[in-house]
């Protein structure tokens, strides 16, 4: 999938990015490197910042302080559509897809991104405008085809069952053609059987589309799994950076996770 | 009698449906009812007044150029209104209040530029009419079923069968999602308000030429806000379907029961819809109905 970029330049770096809400600081001085090809995890209790931190990535916040970098190129307060154009994917904790809408068309959206056709050619159903058209729906079929989810391009997005939503909803964003997948508690709601399939499906998609991934998830067994690293938040500020193995054993990690002093 | 009346019914309601689908795209667009929307017509019908009266325009060219400008007042309050406030954060409600300003605003300056007066295009179809199946069926009430028809097909396919339909139904399902995918919303949200001002451009001189023109006729625009109740608010198909019964009600009450009551049935048609079923013939649930 990757074009031509440097790989040996981070995929996604954030250096001291800071945000406020009023008087919380919601992200404290915020710093991560993270390379190609790697899965990075963001753990820390509710509240800790995590989706802050995807919100700033994404353009819908922008950070007061400090810089975001993709692939070496400032993204730091672009708007949310440029940054999917740019090729940054993602889902959400709550799941956002466009329910009333059929699941093919939930991924065609998401595939349209570099439209080079134009309004003309769409109402006259151009020979270059079919054409693309009929890229964009391979292209999604081929996507709903490594999700699982290819039996069921007709029905409602909204009427699948949760576990299918999640994956529709990562499909979806890999329609981007993404560089960087930011998945928020992909396996929330999940049991551990749910989870564990969620966990190959996840390197699956990485080893697949040669990408990186960035997610926020609460289940360890689903971070010890899966990521290369992670970063432990809490209140807004770094605690624990290190493989998941390191931070679990990190006395801070587990003061902020049980409550108790160490 | 019936079949003459049906006919005129069908039409009016499909000059009701240029307004209410326009009317229930933006609705489904930002959730909130953009009450200025009938104000788009009057301005189409009056700029169409101007070109083909005072000016020495053919009536056609002085029509698009009428259509052109609904467009761009649409556009215009959407670019100088509604986005500055969406912006702000504001509720919905704001949205709302501003199109109620925005609809005395240019009622107001209709009247001080063009007086109360009614006014008239150039031309003598109104009268004349044709014979068919033993019913006087009016030409104007035929040619504005027809101009309608294709223009909603039109339409449908537009939001049905494109990607920027698509893209369309998408920001309406969920705003924050398509712009996470890469979709301009703010554009399309400014095509979305280009069309419906062509659509009310299109009504505004199709009921100037039936009724004549005159400053408060936006007041249309509540009868696109009843026809999208009732067909569902949010549903272009709904709006369509809910305009044409409410078109067929009001000529029937008209030719039957006595034209002074039309406004009557039709109100009271809203409320008794609000009560019962306020998820409209083809909608999905709205809790927010204004």
């Amino acid at each position: 999938m990757s074009k031509n970029v440097d790989k040996t330049i981070p995929v996604l770096e954030m250096q001291g990015v800071d945000k406020h809400f009023g008087g919380v600081h919601a992200i404290d001085n915020f710093s991560v490197q993270i390379k190609h090809g790697q899965i990075h995890g963001l753990i820390g209790p509710n509240g800790a910042g995590k989706t802050t931190i995807f919100n700033n990535i994404t353009g819908i916040y922008v950070p007061e302080m400090g810089k975001i970098l993709f692939n070496g190129q400032d993204i730091t307060g672009t708007p949310p559509h440029r940054v999917a154009q740019l090729g940054i994917g993602r889902t959400f904790q709550n799941i956002r897809l466009f329910a009333n809408l059929p699941v093919l068309e939930n991924v065609i959206i998401a595939a349209n991104k570099d439209a080079t056709y134009g309004f003309m050619d769409a109402l006259l159903k151009t020979p270059k405008y079919k054409e693309r058209e009929k890229a964009l729906e391979e292209k999604a079929m081929g996507l709903l085809k490594v999700v699982g989810l290819a039996d069921k391009t007709k029905e409602l997005a909204g009427s699948l069952p949760y576990g299918h939503q999640r994956k529709l909803e990562i499909a979806r964003a890999m329609a981007l053609d993404p560089d960087l997948l930011l998945l928020d508690e992909p396996a929330a709601g999940m049991n551990t059987e749910e989870s564990l399939d969620l966990v190959n499906f996840v390197r699956e998609i990485r080893d697949t589309f040669d990408i990186t991934i960035l997610m926020i998830e609460h289940h360890m067994d689903v971070v010890s799994s899966l990521c290369d690293y992670c970063t432990v938040l809490n209140f807004g500020k770094t605690i624990a950076v290190g493989t998941p193995a390191e931070v679990k054993a990190d006395p801070e990690v587990i003061k902020a996770y049980l409550g108790g002093t160490v | 009698m019936f079949f003459q009346q049906l006919i005129t019914g069908i039409s009016v309601g499909g000059i009701y449906a240029l307004l209410a689908t326009g009317y229930s795209l933006i609705y489904s667009l930002l959730d909130f009812s953009n009450w200025s929307h009938g104000e788009f017509a009057m301005v189409g019908a009056y700029i169409a007044i101007v070109f083909s009266t005072m000016l020495p325009f053919p009536f056609l060219v002085a029509a698009m150029i009428g259509v052109a400008g609904g467009a761009l007042v649409s556009w215009l309050t959407e670019k100088v209104v509604y986005r500055r406030i969406r912006s702000t954060g504001g509720p919905n409600m704001f949205l709302m209040i501003g199109a109620m300003g925005l609809s005395s605003v240019f009622q107001q300056a209709a009247n001080l530029i063009f007086t109360g007066q009614y006014r008239s295009y150039p031309f003598k179809l109104p009268v004349s009419t044709i014979k068919i199946a033993g019913a006087y069926i009016g030409v104007l009430d035929l040619i504005s079923l027809i101009i309608t028809a294709i223009i909603l097909i039109f339409l449908m396919y537009i939001i049905n069968k494109t990607q920027f339909g698509l893209n369309v139904r998408g920001i309406a399902c969920n705003q924050w999602g398509a712009k996470i995918l890469g979709v301009k919303v703010d554009s399309c949200i400014s095509k979305v308000f280009i069309l419906a001002g062509c659509l009310a451009g299109v009504a505004g001189i199709l009921y100037g030429a039936k009724y004549n023109v005159w400053p408060t006729m936006g007041n249309i625009g509540l009868k696109a806000f009843i026809s999208s109740v009732l067909g569902g608010l949010g549903s272009v198909p709904g709006a369509i379907l809910g305009a044409v019964l409410l078109g067929i009600i009001e000529t029937l009450v008209s030719a039957y029961v006595s034209s002074s009551l039309r406004d009557f049935f039709s109100f009271a048609l809203l409320i008794v819809i609000l009560l019962v079923k306020p998820s409209g013939l083809l909608g999905v649930d709205v809790q927010d109905k204004a």
